[in-house]
């Protein structure tokens, strides 16, 4: 398979060319993809109209509600994820498949967070009138921007070893104040309710 | 040989959000199709709340067969174009909103007789009397020591009457809008029951920002 990212960087005005340092391409790429993602993701939240509302699951009484619980969920895979990559890199004892452990719980944390984002930025919007929404909004993009590139990086091979962990705490950081500042203070405002 | 397990990964999601948005741009503001929506649709009454028997008990005739007045929303200005009244009948039931865009405003509730005519009563004594014609409601509003002729002709989604209640940063507002067939809005907010003129509301969709806070004026029915 060819090095077909570096069809991305020649736009982009760097000093020195991609195709004479390969391993440039490994850090450009998934940082370029990532900044697009979760820029776009804020712009598309900032610059289109809220719509208030979207359509709703059957068996809960608000969107508000299907969303906390959703985000539950995912938060709950992910401290599966934190378990299991401690098991990956052999810092806890694991079975020895913990790493299809670690990648399942994790794409399916991704898809049921999906959703979720969607209806926020359809609905909702990003918002900045007050700091838990503020801080809601921005790590929510980057959220989904740094599990982009979490998902590229993954792709390269005989990366240096403290890459993925820092990116991935970082996506799982990010997670967890995004689960704070909405399920928590969602189920804190109106009781844990459906 | 890479890995490609991350790319469908991302792909997956990708999918599931288009799927989401293509939903929701099919179904977000038109039907309820999906469960148990809990945001009425004013075109429409979702279907719920028409299937139950409305709340006629007096009436000796099942409410199917109460044809006598037609549901629909009305929408208006006083003759002295100094405030705005909206009416939505619903079965035989009538709420309304008398609302001058400043500090003075109304709900007034009450029945509509198979002739036409009703009478609606607020909680501060209000009293709007008028009479459905064709398409048009014609009466008098009783606000304090003033009467006030109105004029409400039927009014069409968008425009009609919309209210919003929530908690925002701990004061109870209650906000009022009354959508003119023009587009132009008269509305007030309330914050723990100093009334104030209200912000714009989108009429396609309820949403309204008050004090900061995002909320969405539904359609008023009785």
């Amino acid at each position: 398979m060819t090095v077909d990212p570096n069809a991305a960087t020649q736009g982009f005005p760097s000093p020195d060319p991609a195709h004479r340092r390969p391993g440039a391409a490994r850090y450009l790429v998934p940082a370029l993809v990532a900044g697009a993602v979760a820029v776009g993701l804020g712009v598309y939240g900032k610059v289109h109209d809220p719509e208030g509302t979207a359509f709703n699951l059957a068996g809960f009484n608000s969107t508000g509600a299907v969303k906390s619980w959703l985000a539950t969920a995912a938060m709950g895979f992910a401290v599966v994820q934190f378990v299991s990559a401690l098991m990956v890199y052999g810092r806890l004892p694991g079975p020895s498949w913990s790493g299809v452990l670690h990648r399942w719980s994790g794409r399916i944390a991704f898809l049921v967070a999906v959703p979720v984002a969607v209806h926020c930025l359809y609905a909702l919007g990003y918002q900045t009138y007050e700091p838990r929404v503020l801080w809601h909004s921005l790590l929510g993009c980057f959220f989904f921007g740094a599990f982009s590139a979490k998902m590229l990086l993954l792709r390269s091979e005989r990366l240096p070893g403290w890459v993925l962990p820092i990116v991935g705490g970082l996506v799982f950081s990010a997670l967890t104040v995004v689960w704070l500042t909405s399920a928590l203070w969602f189920f804190r405002t109106f009781g844990v309710t459906t | 040989m890479k890995r490609s397990g991350p790319l469908f990964t991302l792909l997956a999601g990708l999918l599931v959000a288009l799927f989401m948005l293509s939903l929701n741009a099919t179904t977000g503001t038109r039907s309820t199709s999906t469960g148990s929506e809990s945001s009425p649709d004013a075109a429409s009454v979702s279907p719920t709340p028409t299937a139950t028997p409305a709340p006629s008990e007096p009436s000796p005739s099942p409410s199917p067969s109460k044809t006598a007045v037609p549901n629909g929303d009305y929408a208006g200005r006083t003759d002295d174009d100094s405030s705005a009244v909206a009416v939505t009948l619903r079965d035989g039931k009538a709420v309304a909103y008398f609302c001058d865009g400043r500090d003075q405003e109304s709900w007034l509730k009450g029945d509509v007789k198979a002739d036409g005519s009703m009478r609606l009563t607020s909680r501060s004594g209000g009293v709007l009397t008028g009479e459905l014609t064709g398409k048009r409601i014609r009466g008098t509003v009783e606000m304090g020591q003033q009467d006030y002729g109105f004029t409400a002709d039927k009014a069409v989604k968008p425009s009609g009457l919309y209210r919003a209640t929530a908690t925002v940063r701990g004061a109870e507002v209650d906000g009022g809008w009354i959508v003119l067939p023009d587009g132009r809005q008269v509305g007030i907010v309330k914050r723990d029951g100093k009334p104030a003129a209200a912000p714009l509301i989108d009429p396609e969709t309820g949403a309204v920002t008050v004090d900061g806070q995002q909320l969405t004026a539904r359609p008023v029915t009785p």
